[in-house]
């Protein structure tokens, strides 16, 4: 099903509809078995690139036009003590997403229930919300002729039916933990790190990052050392909003300032020409 | 009146290296038109805005800040002194502007697509507001430009009347042009992450709009001295060394906010900390700013017309500098970071020259058809 | 299993060693974070760091071959550090048992056991013996001290695995040798239990039952086994591999774990006398002495009315091993190679691929005049005439596909590993022409009983006897007659023995189960183990593996409601284990089971004491009661756990070996090199050439492993050919130190060349610090290793490369006959 045919579809569920989706992925629980980059596929039924084996398992190497989750294997080495983390990635579904905001056509755009999802057929391919999602999410299709945006919505056909994405429904672990409230992970997920000191990170990426995300994770180690941009705490919107709100004042300024000055230098002209004369 | 036009010759050896550029460009154009984007640039995921919005888009509507500077020079603040100069500099400025939108054309994956926003607003969207502005300043330049049309094709009283209603006309157009040079600046707000701190700041609007009206103040005194050389009519000194002083203040003005901009930043440290990034800020100040403002203090300088030139070129390749850095440098080490790279294809080369080449094809071939250059001494 | 998935929750401990559980079995790893997220330790000990080991709070790498010195240095740890579970080991193994004086062990004949034949390479177990009282019951001293008493044997021969030496051989730091053991030993207590996880890391050596043997041992000092959260856990492969062993799958078994009879077991009666294990000892049930009943049950179910008393229910058709005949893999590949089969049937197998030593193979199947393809997909074995350096126009064979359906487009059970028979449903229809494999070999049957029939042969009856009712009203093949047909009949109105009045079956309904089944011939039974999974109540069929309820009553995860599981749905076997001698579980948290001297029998509503909990290991009171108590390991003919293992061809100790091909000089253990027991085909001077091996040679200095990873099954024929999976695991890769890439200028994403003495295969290079070169006795060794999932046929660019099997070596365990692929010896090149 197309976003734009889920958008326009209502759910009947009350429920579904004051939802408010959020993941809680905790890296430590990951085994990177990959089945919610598989089942993601499966469910998108996106398709593949020519990939080829090392220098680490991580494949396909990147998010792309094809692939909106993967898992990253970053291997490590501390006083001869090796870890191994699976790191995943995906579009955050931000509170405030800069891609949305920055969209000239609202081809993405931010839904009541959370999911961040693409509109194909408004999209004019201008990239700018590649350029402005922190989290580099938006992917294009760079070998089509007439390509589109692509990434992860959140299943939100799935939302709408009532289940839940598909990559949280085949994890084994419960590295992808759903909620229909993004406090209830976030709660979640402090619990997580008081209750088992030293096994965390001390800190919830996505509980601030660029204003706060729907997705939330929790890692053994930085996430900037498992391929996690550092993300300010902005709501980026508000950059450019306080820009773009102050255009009426920069038009009432540019205004007064033309009038007057035309005005004014009107006179000083026919001054100088009375002078003359 | 046509005899008071000058003598130019359409069919020069420059004009043909014009045609040979613009048919090996369209050739450049064709194939990105059949072969999509991946095909035929060095675009990337993590990459996605290049050359052509870096030079073609921010560089172009720089260049074509000389129309609205001028203008309102002329119809704002009525200095009479530089009418003469205010067709090519409109003129410029339409076509600078159609060949942005040509690029902007080029540079979306649904070329066809152009006027979504037109009609599906989205106010949040600065893509949204330049878009708008784009197309209604283009069309503003475009009444502009158009008494010298009617008087080519004799309709006298539609030019007058158009003459007569310049002023709200080059109000409205400075305004869009106000807005429209400091939106793509604020383009660049949303990335504080990703746009290296030496450029990211949020006065972005500010000194894109300031920096467009040195570039537009040197872009005009740049053509003018071209034209005089290659179509062979008198520059006035006046004019230039007038321009130059406008562009004293205008430098002067924006050397203080970069350097405000600097240490409310990431600190002068930042500036010299030698990083490609670093070299790159030099250069541009260096070569937009502060070579230029020296230059121009000089009363000598400012009454020569060749050293006039110079300091032109100076700022305008400065600017140009300062655009790329704001749009690709400046964002390589984030693109780095993440393991890609970015350098143009031969292929968006061809299509940027193709563009520059067509620009000064149309510009050429408008000073031969229409009165361009000759306008304000004849009025005189 | 001994316990099952869901089981692993329960925990204190878990040592995954021989397996890479969360990479092969991602789904039960779940299981085992959830017992971490409990507090349980997960420890891994594996030659590379795995992502089972990106778990665990401890990995201990080690040299691939050498676990039994690891795993006999535990042994030494836990009786040195007085770990072992006294009370457990004393009662419930046959620690405390005196074995024959005669008996010697590799510490004092240079690394082999008395009884060693070095023409035959096998034992003469004589010596291997307890001894006996007058009773004819084991002699024992429960005080543990008799120098030949089964402990004190443990205890001498482990001397030898000092942690020091243990290192050298195993490449393990000694600080996390000694980590390894501290955790695991910990569970000696009975309120702490530790399970272990293994699968083919262990098995696929000339030392792979043994292996597991020395972890029973260790599960036993301990006193893991039978308790929630213990046991010596069977990680199985293929997706119904369990069910397909219970059902006989092997060469050397019929259904149920019954043995397959051998030419010098005359009759019936022959065949009962030799596999039918007795006792004297009142106190041990001795399950294996119903063995008669099975098997009388079985051959009522394939043969029908033809099987009578007076045919010995039609034994003669059978067909029998000749003594001490071996029809396993490496065996029927090689007999393949010399020409002496004329047709083979690949159903649901790639053994161009998957086969040890696969030019072996694949020439041997050039050795076919006709082969069957039975498989979803074309792969490498039906196209191994089109191979690379195959010549079409040399290859006689004839090559037959029969296209089948895929497990989603037919119905029928699946066990997994914890023993559960679940019942599947058809979820789509078959595509195109495919058939369900029943069908296939339902029609196969007919046409073959047709020409038996028609054209005579040399021994019809056992075809034309065959039973074969699996045709319904609307079905021309029923999988549940099938199932019924497993679950048994009760062919007449069947009694109880001792209480005339008491009906135990009514005639033609499925049996309850097994405990009903006769051995004269009045019940049937496909397969005894399964007996009870679709049964009659009251007068209705079920389906037992079909149920779903998701009751809990125990709170350990056993959910006897869910599907059925065998032996009489007791999830955990050996469960008598996991209470003390008076009923009452060693650990109050972990009740399994308990016996209740006040149970209520709900439909009298009078007291009859019974066990609560899980299905009890058989009805009787509790081993402390005088009169009726019965040992726990019912299995066994003594009752007991058997520490001391005379059954296994290789030793009643495991003891190290190194593996055939090792990087080596000797043995740092004793002077014998090798398993003294393993069939040799090439003796290293001797032999096809195809069979050659090379150890402590230069020209293959690196020891190299094979294994699996999730985003494949197995030689791929399923997973290549999903996009998805291909482009997340594309090609087969050769995985290394960064010490050993350095060492050839390899940079990682290069191609290399690994080659050993039998093939060689192209490898993308992963460099990587989840390899490390080892410390073996003093000098530095490098490991490597390959994924088992590729091929040359798909994808069709050849992009994916070979099948690492190329470079394994023809070599099997001295009991099952597993090749050797988890341990041989290669060059690293780069090309
Ligand atoms: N995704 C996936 N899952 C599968 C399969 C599959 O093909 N793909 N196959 C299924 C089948 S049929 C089976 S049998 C099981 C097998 O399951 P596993 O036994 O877990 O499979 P392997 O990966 O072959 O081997 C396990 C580990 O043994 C290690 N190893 C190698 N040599 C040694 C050694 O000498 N000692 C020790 N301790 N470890 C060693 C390897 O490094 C490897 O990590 O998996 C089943 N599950
Ligand atoms: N080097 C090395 N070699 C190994 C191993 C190792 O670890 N290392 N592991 C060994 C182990 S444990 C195993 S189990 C073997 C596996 O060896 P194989 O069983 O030979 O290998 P598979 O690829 O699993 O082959 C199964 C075939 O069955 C087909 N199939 C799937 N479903 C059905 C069905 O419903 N009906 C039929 N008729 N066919 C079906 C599949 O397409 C596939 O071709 O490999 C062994 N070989
Ligand atoms: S992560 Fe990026 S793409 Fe996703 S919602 Fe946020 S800004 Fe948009
Ligand atoms: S590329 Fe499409 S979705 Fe992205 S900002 Fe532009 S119009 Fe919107
Ligand atoms: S939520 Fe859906 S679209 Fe997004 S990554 Fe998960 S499966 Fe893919
Ligand atoms: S499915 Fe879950 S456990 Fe597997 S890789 Fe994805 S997040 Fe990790
Ligand atoms: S393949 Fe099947 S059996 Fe294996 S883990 Fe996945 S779901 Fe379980
Ligand atoms: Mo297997």
């Amino acid at each position: 099903m197309g976003t734009n045919a889920i958008m326009e579809k209502t759910a009947t569920d009350p429920a579904v509809r004051k939802m408010e989706a959020s993941f809680l992925i905790d890296t430590t629980k990951c085994i990177g078995c990959r089945g919610c980059q598989i089942s993601c596929k499966s469910w998108n039924q996106n398709g593949t690139d020519k990939t080829t084996a090392g220098p680490t398992l991580t494949n396909p190497p990147k998010l792309n036009s094809k692939t909106y989750t993967n898992i990253a294997f970053y291997e490590s080495e501390h006083n001869g003590a090796i870890t191994w983390n699976f790191s995943r990635n995906g579009c955050f579904h931000c509170k405030k997403p800069a891609c949305a905001s920055v969209c000239p056509v609202e081809a993405l755009v931010k839904t009541p229930e959370g999911p961040v999802i693409y509109r194909a057929d408004r999209c004019m391919g201008c990239r700018y919300c590649m350029l402005a999602c922190p989290f580099n999410v938006p992917k294009y299709e760079w070998e089509k002729l007439s390509p589109s945006i692509q990434k992860c919505n959140f299943c939100y056909d799935r939302l709408l039916a009532g289940m839940i994405p598909a990559c949280a429904k085949t994890c084994p672990t419960g590295t992808i933990q759903f909620s229909d409230s993004i406090e209830k992970n976030l709660t979640e997920a402090k619990k997580r790190i008081a209750e088992n000191p030293g096994k965390y990170h001390n800190h919830i990426y996505g509980e601030k990052e660029a204003g706060g995300t729907s997705v939330l994770l929790l890692s053994a180690i930085p996430l900037d050392q498992i391929g996690h941009a550092k993300v300010g705490d902005q709501v980026l919107p508000d950059l450019t909003w306080k820009y773009i709100s102050g255009i009426p004042a920069i038009i009432g300024v540019v205004l007064a300032a033309g009038i007057g000055s035309w005005v004014i230098t009107r006179r000083m002209k026919n001054m100088d020409k009375e002078d003359e004369q | 009146m046509s005899t008071e036009r000058h003598e130019i010759k359409m069919f020069t050896p420059m004009t043909l290296g014009l045609l040979i550029l613009i048919i090996a460009g369209a050739v450049s154009v064709y194939k990105r038109m059949t072969l999509g984007l991946g095909a035929t640039t060095n675009l990337q995921d993590d990459f996605p805005w290049g050359f052509w919005i870096g030079f073609d888009v921010l560089g172009g509507v720089a260049m074509a800040a000389g129309g609205f500077v001028i203008a309102s020079a002329v119809y704002l603040f009525n200095m009479k002194k530089y009418k003469p100069i205010a067709r090519p500099a409109i003129l410029t400025a339409f076509l600078g502007y159609l060949l942005a939108a040509s690029g902007i054309f080029l540079d979306i994956g649904h070329p066809f697509r152009i006027w979504h926003p037109v009609v599906m607003w989205q106010i949040h969207s600065i893509m949204f507001i330049v878009a708008i502005h784009v197309v209604i300043y283009t069309t503003v330049l475009a009444m502009e430009s158009s008494p010298m049309f009617f008087e080519r094709i004799g309709l006298k009283g539609v030019q007058r009347f158009v003459e007569k209603i310049m002023m709200p006309i080059a109000l409205f157009g400075t305004l869009l042009s106000t807005l429209h040079q400091s939106s793509l600046g604020a383009v660049y707000l949303i990335v504080p992450d990703k746009l290296h701190p030496l450029w990211y700041s949020s006065l972005l609007p500010f000194s894109f709009l300031v920096s467009a009206i040195m570039m537009g103040l040197s872009m005009v005194s740049f053509e003018s001295i071209l034209s005089s050389k290659f179509f062979k009519h008198k520059a006035d000194m006046s004019i230039l060394s007038g321009l130059a002083r406008g562009s004293i203040v205008a430098i002067g003005f924006y050397f203080v906010l970069k350097i405000f901009i600097l240490l409310s930043g990431p600190g002068l440290g930042a500036a010299f900390a030698g990083t490609m990034e670093s070299r790159l800020y030099l250069l541009e100040m260096a070569v937009g700013v502060i070579v230029p403002l020296i230059l121009l203090l000089l009363p000598s300088v400012r009454n020569s017309m060749g050293s006039i030139f110079l300091v032109n070129c100076f700022v305008i390749v400065g600017i140009v500098i300062n655009r790329m850095n704001v749009s690709i440098f400046g964002l390589l080490r984030h693109a780095q970071e993440r393991g890609v790279s970015y350098f143009p294809t031969g292929n968006e080369f061809m299509v940027t020259l193709f563009l520059v080449a067509l620009g000064i094809f149309l510009f050429k071939f408008a000073c031969k058809y229409f009165n361009v250059l000759s306008y304000g001494e004849v009025k005189n | 299993m001994t316990n099952h998935w869901i089981d692993l929750r329960n925990a204190d401990v878990i040592l995954v060693m021989g397996s890479n559980i969360a990479e092969n079995h991602p789904i039960a790893m779940k299981w085992i974070m959830k017992a971490r997220e409990k507090g349980a330790k997960l420890v891994v000990v594996d030659p590379r760091f795995t992502r089972t080991a990106a778990k665990a709070d401890l990995y201990a790498p080690l040299r691939s071959g050498t676990d039994i010195a690891f795993l006999g240095g535990m042994i030494k740890y836990i009786l040195d550090n007085n770990l072992y579970f006294r009370e457990y080991v004393a009662n419930y193994t046959n620690a405390a048992y005196l074995v024959n004086p005669d008996f010697r062990m590799p510490g004092q004949l240079n690394g082999i056991f008395s009884g060693y034949d070095e023409k035959t390479r096998k034992y003469d177990k004589k010596t291997w013996s307890f001894q006996m009282d007058d009773k004819g019951l084991p002699k024992k001293d429960m005080t543990l001290k008799d120098p030949n008493c089964v402990f004190q044997l443990l205890k001498k021969h482990y001397s030898r695995y000092t942690a020091d030496k243990v290192s050298d051989i195993t490449g393990t730091p000694k600080d996390k040798l000694l980590e390894v053991y501290k955790i695991y030993g910990s569970t000696g207590k009975p309120t702490r239990v530790g399970t272990e996880c293994y699968a083919m890391g262990w098995t696929q050596h000339t030392v792979g039952t043994q292996n597991i043997k020395a972890m029973t041992i260790i599960q036993l000092l301990l006193g893991n086994i039978g308790l929630a959260g213990g046991g010596v856990n069977a990680l199985r492969g293929e997706s119904n591999v369990q069910g397909s062993t219970d059902q006989g799958l092997l060469f050397h078994i019929l259904p149920g774990y019954l043995p397959v009879p051998s030419a010098a077991l005359v009759d019936l009666k022959a065949y009962n006398e030799k596999y039918t294990p007795k006792t004297k000892d009142p106190k041990s049930v001795n399950w294996w002495g119903n063995r008669p009943k099975y098997f009388a049950s079985y051959l009522k179910a394939i043969y029908g009315a033809a099987a009578t008393k007076d045919n010995d229910f039609g034994y003669h058709w059978l067909p029998k091993l000749d003594e001490g005949q071996n029809g396993s893999w490496l065996m029927l590949f090689d007999q393949m190679s010399k020409g002496k089969f004329e047709g083979f049937f690949a159903w649901g197998q790639n053994p161009a691929c998957s086969g040890a030593n696969s030019n072996k193979t694949r020439n041997a199947l050039g050795k076919l005049k006709w082969m069957v393809n039975v498989n979803l997909f074309d792969n490498e074995t039906a196209s191994f005439w089109r191979g690379p350096g195959v010549n079409p126009k040399d290859i006689q064979t004839e090559v037959f596909m029969l296209p089948c359906t895929s497990s989603v487009e037919k119905e029928g059970s699946i066990s997994n590993s914890g023993r559960w028979a679940q019942w599947r449903y058809k979820a789509i229809e078959p595509i195109g022409q495919s058939k369900p494999d029943g069908e296939m070999i339902h029609e196969l049957y007919k046409r073959v009983k047709k020409l038996y029939q028609t054209k005579g042969g040399k021994f019809p009856a056992p075809i034309t006897n065959l039973t074969w009712n699996y045709k319904s009203k609307d079905k021309e093949f029923d999988t549940h007659l099938v199932a019924r047909e497993i679950n048994g009949y009760y062919l007449e109105d069947i009694f109880d023995a001792k209480d005339a009045t008491k009906q135990l079956g009514k005639k033609s309904e499925l049996c309850t189960n097994f405990v009903t089944l006769q051995a004269d011939g009045r019940t049937s039974c496909g397969n005894w183990i399964y007996s009870g999974s679709y049964t009659h109540k009251e007068g209705k069929m079920i389906n037992m593996m079909a149920r779903r309820g998701k009751t809990d009553p125990t709170g350990l995860g056993m959910f006897p409601e869910w599907s059925w599981c065998w032996p009489l749905n007791r999830r955990i076997i050996y469960n008598r284990a996991a209470v003390d001698m008076t009923g009452q579980p060693w650990d109050p948290k972990r009740k399994v089971i308990k016996w209740n001297p006040d149970k209520l029998d709900p439909k009298t509503n009078k007291v009859a004491p019974g066990w609560d909990g899980d299905v009890p290991d058989g009805p009787a009171p509790p081993m402390a009661d005088e009169k009726a108590g019965k040992y726990p390991f019912i299995m066994r003919a003594d009752g007991m756990g058997a520490i001391f293992g005379p059954g296994l061809a290789d030793g009643p100790f495991p003891e190290h070996y190194e593996a055939l091909e090792c990087p080596l000089q000797e043995n740092l253990m004793s002077k014998t090199k090798i398993n003294p027991a393993v069939k040799l085909f090439h003796d290293g001077k001797g032999g096809s050439p195809e069979d050659v091996f090379f150890s402590c040679d230069m020209r293959y200095p690196y020891v190299a492993t094979t294994y699996r990873m999730t985003e494949h099954w197995q030689t791929g024929v399923l997973t290549r050919h999903l996009p998805w999976l291909l482009e997340a695991a594309p090609q087969l890769f050769v995985e290394m130190s960064e010490e050993l890439a350095a060492e050839k200028g390899i940079k990682g994403g290069e191609y290399v060349k690994v080659k050993s003495g039998r093939g060689e295969v192209k490898a993308v290079a992963v460099v990587t610090k989840r390899f490390k070169p080892f410390k073996i006795a003093g000098s530095t060794i490098h490991q490597v290793g390959l994924p088992n999932h590729f091929g040359w046929q798909f994808p069709e660019d050849g992009s994916g490369g070979e099948a690492v099997n190329l470079l394994t070596p023809t070599i099997g365990d001295a009991n099952t006959m597993i090749p050797e692929t988890k341990a041989f010896m290669v060059n690293v090149e780069k090309i």
